[in-house]
C-alpha cells in the first residue's frame, strides 16, 4: 500500500526532466559521440578556418573602410567650419567697412547732429538690418550722441577695454558682452581724429547677436550637435545646445592654437565618443567651434543596412554551410568507407589464417582418424563376412544389422576425414575456358531428383550472353553444389531457388542463388564461413561446405557475398572473375 | 583357373589381416604383410599379380618400396593405399609407376573392381 501511495504522488517537471536526462544519459552520450557529432566536429572546425580569412579580410577592410569613412566626415566637418568661418568674417569685414565708411565720410558736425544720425541709422539699417544703434563717443569716453532703442546718451565707456582699444588701434571688434544695456551684443568702434580740433571722436555701431546665430545655425546639425563662437579666453559668445548659455564659460577640451579649421575625435573627454572642431575667426576675438555627438555610424553596420548586401551575405552564409555540410559528409564518408575496407581486409586475413591453421590440423587429424577407421570398416567388413558365410549362425539378421550400423557409422565418419583433408589440402588450379551456364546447368542436372522429389521450384535466370571464362571448372562445380545443397536443405518443400548468372561489370560475373528459406539472423551471419559452424541438424552438415566453398573462390580471385532475411531467405552471390581471361 | 596373387602391405595389423582374410574370402590368394621389409622379400621371392602397398609407413614409405621393387619386378601393378583422402598428397604423390590408388577406409567392392583392372593390365603385360 505504502508503495502504492508514492507512485501516485505528483511529480515535479524538473524530476521529469531530470529522470529523462538520467534514462537516456548513454543514449545522449552516444548519439554525440557517433558520426552526428564528428561530422558537427568537422563542420565546425572546416567553418571556422574556411572563414578565418574571410572574417580577415573583412576586419581589415571595415578598418580601411573606417578610416577613409572617418577622413571623409572630418573633411566634411572642416568644410563646415571653413564656410562658416569665412561668412563670419564676411558678415564681420562688411559691418566694419560700412562704420569706417560712415567714420571717414561725415564730418564732426554731421557725427554730433542727433537728427542727422537718426537719418542716417534709419537709412542705414535699411541696408544693415542687424545694426541695432549707433553712438559717438568723445575723447573722454562719453557717449555724446546716441541713436537706438536704449537710452544710453551721456553713458561714460572710458573704462572699459574696447574704448583704450580703439582709442590706441583706431577700431575695434569687441567680445560679446552686456554692457550697460545689460543685453549680450557686440559693438564695432571706429576712431575718427579730429586734427583741426585737436581731439577724435569714436563712432560705435552695435551688431545683433541673432545675425551670427543665424550665420551658425546654416550649419546642418543633427541629434546632439552643437556649434558655438568661443573667445579666447572660452568665454561662450552664442548660446550652446549643452555646454552653456552666452557669456558662460566653456571647458575647452584642448588648447586651440591653430589657426584652423581643425577638426578630429577627442577621446572620452566627455565621457562619450565626439568629434570637435574649431576656427580662430581672422579679425575678431572670436573661434568658431562645433561638437559632433553623432559620428558616422560603424561602416559595418551600414554595410548591413543595405538589403542588397545583406541578401549576398546571407546566400554566401547558406552556401557555406551547404558546402561545408557536403563536404564533411562526404569527408567523413570517405573515413568511413576507409575504416570499413580496412576493417573487412583485417576480417578477411584473419579468417584466412584462421582457415589456415584449421585445415592443417584438420588434415593432421583426418589422417590420423582414416587409419583406425579402416581398421574397424575392414573388421566390421571381415564380421558381416563371416556372418553371411554362414548359414546357421545364431541371430544372423541381428548381427549383420549391427555390422550394417557400424560400416554405416564408418561412412558418416569417412565423409568428414575425407572432407576435411579435401578442405586442407593444397589445391592446384587448373583453369580452363568454360562457359558458367553449363557448369550451373550440370550442378543442377546433379540434384535434379532431390528438385523433383522435394517439389521444390527452380528457377534460372542465366544470361546467354554471358562471356566464357577461363576457371578450374571442378572446384567451381563444387562451389555451386555446396551453396545449391544448402539452399536445398534451408527451403520447404514447394518453396523456390533462384540460380542467376550476370554480367556484373567488365571484371566480374555474378552468379546469385538465393532461396526462400528461413534465412539465417544477423547474428549468425558472420560465422557461416567458419569451419565446422553448420545451423543444420546434427549428423546432415560438417559445417565445411561453405568455408570450403569460401576458400575455393579466394584461389580463383573471387568471393562469395551472403545476404539474408529471417523468414524471407537467404542469397549468396558469387562473384566470378573476368581478368585476366576475357574471351 | 589360377587365382590373382594379391600382396598387402600395410603397418596397421588389424587392418591388413583383416583386409587380406576378405580378399580370400573372395577367393584371392591374398597375403598380408606388416613391414616394408617383409613386402621387399616376399615380392621378390614369390611376385604378386597385384600388390596393395601402404603409402605411409615407418622405416620405408610406400614410394620408397615401389621404387625399389620396380628395379626387380619392372611391371609389377601397385595399388597405393593412403590415409590422405587425397592422391596427390605429397611430392611423390603423382608417380606414373603407380597403377591406381584406394583411400581408406576402403570400400571392398572398389577395391576389387581396382585389383580386377591392375590383373588384367598385369596379364596383358
Amino acid at each position: 500500500m505504502a508503495q502504492r501511495a508514492e507512485q501516485t504522488e505528483p511529480v515535479s517537471k524538473f524530476e521529469k526532466i531530470y529522470g529523462f536526462l538520467s534514462r537516456h544519459f548513454n543514449d545522449i552520450l552516444n548519439f554525440l559521440s557517433r558520426d552526428r557529432y564528428k561530422i558537427l566536429k568537422v563542420i565546425s572546425i572546416n567553418g571556422i578556418f574556411s572563414t578565418i580569412p574571410l572574417f580577415i579580410v573583412i576586419i581589415v577592410s571595415s578598418v580601411w573602410l573606417q578610416d577613409i569613412f572617418i577622413e571623409d566626415f572630418s573633411n566634411k566637418w572642416k568644410w563646415e567650419l571653413e564656410n562658416t568661418h569665412r561668412s563670419i568674417e564676411s558678415f564681420v569685414d562688411r559691418k566694419q567697412s560700412a562704420v569706417s565708411f560712415l567714420a571717414s565720410a561725415l564730418s564732426y558736425e554731421q557725427l554730433m547732429d542727433p537728427m542727422a544720425m537718426r537719418t542716417l541709422l534709419t537709412k542705414f539699417k535699411n541696408e544693415y538690418k542687424d545694426l541695432v544703434d549707433l553712438g559717438v563717443i568723445d575723447a573722454d569716453g562719453i557717449q555724446v550722441v546716441y541713436e537706438g532703442p536704449y537710452n544710453l546718451q551721456g553713458k561714460d565707456y572710458s573704462n572699459q577695454e574696447w574704448f583704450n582699444s580703439v582709442v590706441v588701434r583706431g577700431r575695434h571688434l569687441t567680445d560679446v558682452f552686456m554692457g550697460y544695456r545689460m543685453l549680450p551684443h557686440f559693438a564695432i568702434a571706429i576712431k575718427k581724429d579730429l586734427p583741426e580740433r585737436k581731439t577724435f571722436v569714436i563712432l560705435r555701431a552695435t551688431i545683433d547677436l541673432e545675425t551670427l546665430k543665424r550665420l551658425i545655425n546654416g550649419i546642418n546639425l543633427k541629434g546632439n550637435d552643437d556649434a558655438f563662437i568661443i573667445n579666447h579666453e572660452g568665454i561662450l559668445q552664442t548660446n550652446s545646445r549643452s555646454h552653456g548659455k552666452v557669456l558662460e564659460k566653456f571647458a575647452l577640451p584642448m588648447s586651440l592654437p591653430e589657426q584652423g579649421p581643425w577638426f578630429g575625435e577627442i577621446p572620452r573627454f566627455w565621457k562619450e565618443r565626439y568629434f570637435f572642431g574649431y576656427t580662430h575667426i581672422k579679425g575678431t576675438p572670436w573661434i568658431f567651434t562645433v561638437i559632433v555627438k553623432s559620428p558616422p555610424k560603424s561602416i559595418i553596420i551600414e554595410i548591413l543596412r543595405n538589403k542588397l548586401i545583406l541578401f549576398f551575405a546571407g546566400l554566401s552564409i547558406v552556401i557555406g554551410i551547404i558546402m561545408n555540410l557536403w563536404m564533411a559528409r562526404t569527408v567523413m564518408q570517405w573515413v568511413k568507407e576507409a575504416e570499413q575496407r580496412k576493417e573487412a581486409a583485417v576480417a578477411e586475413s584473419e579468417h584466412a589464417n584462421k582457415l589456415a591453421s584449421i585445415g592443417r590440423l584438420a588434415a593432421g587429424v583426418a589422417h590420423e582418424i582414416n587409419n583406425p577407421l579402416a581398421i574397424i570398416n575392414e573388421t566390421a567388413g571381415l564380421m558381416r563376412d563371416i556372418i553371411e558365410d554362414s548359414e546357421d549362425f545364431e541371430n544372423k539378421k541381428k548381427f549383420l544389422k549391427l555390422v550394417g550400423g557400424i560400416s554405416d557409422s564408418v561412412n558418416r565418419a569417412k565423409t568428414i576425414t575425407h572432407r576435411l583433408l579435401g578442405f586442407a589440402r593444397r589445391m592446384d588450379v587448373t583453369p580452363e575456358v568454360i562457359d558458367l551456364n553449363d557448369t550451373i546447368r550440370e550442378v543442377v542436372g546433379f540434384l535434379e531428383k532431390e528438385f523433383l522429389y522435394r517439389s521444390i521450384h527452380l528457377e534460372l535466370n542465366l544470361d546467354e550472353n554471358l562471356p566464357k571464362v577461363k576457371i578450374d571448372r571442378g572446384q567451381l562445380q563444387q562451389v555451386f553444389l555446396n551453396i545449391i545443397n544448402n539452399a536445398l536443405d534451408a527451403v520447404k518443400e514447394g518453396g523456390t531457388i533462384d540460380v542467376t548468372s550476370e554480367v556484373k561489370d567488365s571484371k566480374t560475373i555474378h552468379v546469385v542463388i538465393s532461396d526462400s528459406g528461413d534465412g539465417i539472423p544477423k547474428d549468425l551471419l558472420t560465422h557461416i564461413f567458419d569451419p565446422f559452424f553448420t545451423t543444420k541438424d546434427k549428423g546432415k552438415g560438417t559445417g565445411l561446405g561453405l568455408s570450403i566453398s569460401y576458400g575455393i573462390m579466394k584461389k580463383l580471385e573471387g568471393t562469395i557475398l551472403v545476404e539474408s532475411e529471417v523468414n524471407k531467405g537467404t542469397k549468396f552471390t558469387i562473384e566470378i572473375p573476368r581478368k585476366p581471361h576475357i574471351f | 583357373m589360377a587365382r590373382t596373387k594379391v600382396l598387402l602391405v600395410d603397418d596397421e595389423v588389424e587392418f591388413a589381416s583383416a583386409l587380406a582374410e576378405r580378399l580370400q574370402m573372395r577367393n584371392y590368394d591374398a597375403q598380408a604383410v606388416y613391414s616394408a621389409e617383409d613386402a621387399i622379400t616376399v615380392a621378390r621371392s614369390n611376385p604378386p599379380d597385384v600388390m596393395l602397398l601402404d603409402l605411409k609407413m615407418p622405416v620405408m614409405s610406400g614410394m620408397e618400396v615401389l621404387k625399389y621393387l620396380k628395379q626387380y619386378i619392372p611391371d609389377i601393378k601397385v595399388i597405393m593405399l593412403t590415409g590422405h583422402g587425397t592422391v596427390d598428397e605429397g611430392p611423390e604423390g603423382k608417380s606414373g609407376d603407380i597403377f591406381d590408388y584406394a583411400m581408406k577406409p576402403i570400400d571392398i567392392n572398389e577395391l576389387i573392381e581396382k585389383i580386377e583392372k591392375a590383373k588384367q593390365k598385369h596379364a596383358g603385360n
